[in-house]
């Protein structure tokens, strides 16, 4: 085979492979433009004459803008949370050197790989106990676990990559340690507290397993709960189903897009060193 | 006489002892930041944990999550669960299911990071964001797109396989109705949202392996395969342990595509660890039971996770 030849097969194949990436998703956003005889057919519609019938659909459902502000409430409260307390033990281990720093790491990667799901009875007798139960607060306690170990890890990270050198200039300068931190490396961080606010959005915005155990009563429902349960709301209705999926999936993906490469990085960086 | 000398011993002592104060301060200062992140670990994390092997360790069904009062049996959840043929099929059933899920992702998301490092560069930003799209998709979504995709009477897969010709007739074909079909589905939608992360991952492994390397062995004369497996496959090795052990934890543990997808069925036949306490517990309400499952569980990926662990906390510590 020539060399061009070969060329002409791998870039096909890389066409291929991303065509079978995307499938799903444009398949999930086409089903929600269609109107219903473009759905009931067997022959499918690739492209069909748009209508947002079931995006209207979707969003008239009972209760909709209720569990839309619990999941944003919810979200928004677990992102606010881990990144004031990461934050805080991030900047501590990255900048200060004290007694039980090693042990401390080791907790944060202890928690990081605790296996959640495994704890979901425990947490549910705990929770059982105090006055938050099936409420919205003990959803954000759990994300708000979830989301630190990650934080920490991360932010501590980000800290870590802007010199100390940086601090020091300006502590010879006249700035006290704190004054130095605050007036030199914070406005630094502005990337590293998006990217990682993003991740714990992401994290707290589609966990479905504990919300659907633990939010009992309907109208404390998120959003991955009413989507999970879509197949007795909208019975068979397809078309209503990809609609909301589309809706739900959209602020994830706009996030995801903006970190995808720090993701990357991120998430495999401690290991690589070690 | 005796005033000055105090006076003089309080000009000289002043300074250090506010210098001590401020230096106590700062000693201080770093437990104080990390005390929150103490506390949560501790309150969120630790009392779960303590209250699991508790919990597991007595006899704990609806009537004592009402009244209280339940008793201590020692390892008599455990022997019950060990003794029930149908938890020893779900521990198998989690691990092949683990082992086909995590070896799929590996393998193909290898071979994806080697082929994105030959595209040209369209084709390669095509598949980037195509694959972004599979990564960014949540798991509950993922889950709903694929009942759509494999619907029996309206799914386009039906469809496309019978149209194809050549596999028969797929019309009415319903996926759902054995374990083993239903299981293909689901490690094919966690294996479409898991190769992104991977390929990407290794991708960048690959990018960093020096250019003059694989020159070098090319000129003398090494054969594609050769570089793969003398250069690139050394090169990439830590990751692609990371990688997997990552890939373990995670498809270990999966409840939400599984139980969105047919709730462990049909007939139980996709019940694995996770969604086994789940329906003890929650459902059955059995709670000793389920914790006795959830910490076997949490044993079983023990094995996987402290090598682990420690490999990663190893270069952290030192800096």
């Amino acid at each position: 085979m020539s060399r061009r030849a070969r060329r002409a097969v791998v870039n096909g194949t890389g066409v291929v492979v991303a065509l079978l990436f995307a499938f799903p998703v444009y398949w999930m956003v086409i089903t929600a433009f269609k109107g219903a005889d473009q759905i009931q057919t067997y022959v499918p519609v690739f492209i069909p004459t748009p209508t947002l019938d079931n995006f209207t659909k979707a969003i008239s459902q009972p209760h909709f803008t209720d569990f839309l502000r619990n999941s944003v409430v919810v979200t928004m409260a677990t992102v606010g949370l881990a990144i004031v307390v990461g934050f805080l033990a991030a900047a501590t281990v990255a900048r200060t050197k004290f007694r039980g720093k090693g042990s401390f790491l080791l907790l944060v990667a202890v928690a990081q790989m605790a296996p959640f799901e495994a704890l979901l009875i425990p947490f549910f007798l705990f929770m059982r106990d105090t006055p938050v139960y099936g409420q919205l607060p003990s959803l954000i306690l759990i994300y708000f676990i979830f989301t630190l170990p990650f934080t920490i890890w991360s932010l501590r990270g980000f800290i870590s990559g802007i010199p100390v050198d940086l601090e020091e200039a300006a502590m010879v300068d006249g700035c006290s340690r704190l004054g130095a931190f605050m007036r030199v490396t914070v406005p630094l961080l502005g990337p590293g507290l998006v990217a990682t606010s993003i991740f714990c959005f992401i994290t707290a915005w589609n966990e479905y397993f504990y919300a659907f155990v633990f939010m009992t009563d309907a109208q404390n429902y998120t959003l991955p709960v009413w989507l999970g349960s879509f197949r007795t709301n909208f019975g068979t209705d397809w078309g209503a189903t990809m609609a909301a999926s589309t809706l739900f999936t959209l602020p994830v993906l706009v996030f995801f897009l903006l970190i995808q490469k720090r993701m990357v990085s991120g998430l495999t960086a401690g290991a690589v060193k070690g | 006489m005796a005033i000055d000398r105090r006076n003089a011993s309080l000009h000289s002592v002043a300074p250090r002892r506010h210098r001590s104060i401020k230096r106590a301060a700062g000693k201080l200062l770093p437990y104080l930041a990390i005390m929150p992140a103490v506390v949560t670990f501790v309150v969120l994390l630790g009392i779960p944990v303590v209250l699991v092997i508790e919990t597991s360790l007595q006899h704990f069904g609806l009537r004592e999550l009402i009244n209280g009062g339940q008793t201590w049996v020692g390892l008599a959840n455990f022997q019950t669960i060990i003794g029930d043929p149908e938890f020893i099929t779900v521990v198998i059933r989690t691990f092949v299911f683990m082992a086909a899920n995590v070896a799929t992702t590996i393998v193909l998301g290898t071979l994806v990071a080697i082929l994105l490092e030959r595209l040209n560069s369209k084709v390669r930003l095509l598949l980037s964001v195509a694959m972004v799209l599979a990564w960014a998709t949540p798991a509950l979504t993922g889950s709903v797109i694929f009942q759509w995709l494999f619907d029996s009477k309206l799914g386009i897969v039906n469809w496309a396989l019978s149209s194809m010709g050549v596999f028969g007739d797929w019309l009415n074909h319903s996926w759902f109705d054995t374990g083993l079909s239903t299981f293909a589905i689901i490690t094919l939608l966690i294996v479409w949202q898991s190769i992104p992360f991977v390929a990407f991952s290794l991708y960048a492994g690959i990018l960093a392996i020096p250019k003059e390397q694989i020159e070098a062995a090319r000129v003398d004369g090494a054969s594609e395969r050769q570089v793969f497996r003398h250069i690139t496959l050394p090169a990439i090795r830590p990751l692609l342990m990371i990688l997997t052990f990552l890939s373990i934890i995670w498809d270990f543990k999966v409840f939400t595509q599984i139980y969105t997808m047919l709730q462990g069925g049909p007939d139980g036949q996709t019940v694995t660890l996770s969604i086994y306490a789940y329906i003890k517990g929650l459902s059955e309400s059995r709670y000793g039971i389920a914790a006795a499952v959830s910490v076997v569980m949490v044993m079983l990926l023990m094995v996987v996770l402290i090598p682990y662990i420690r490999s990663m906390t190893k270069g952290q510590v030192e800096q």
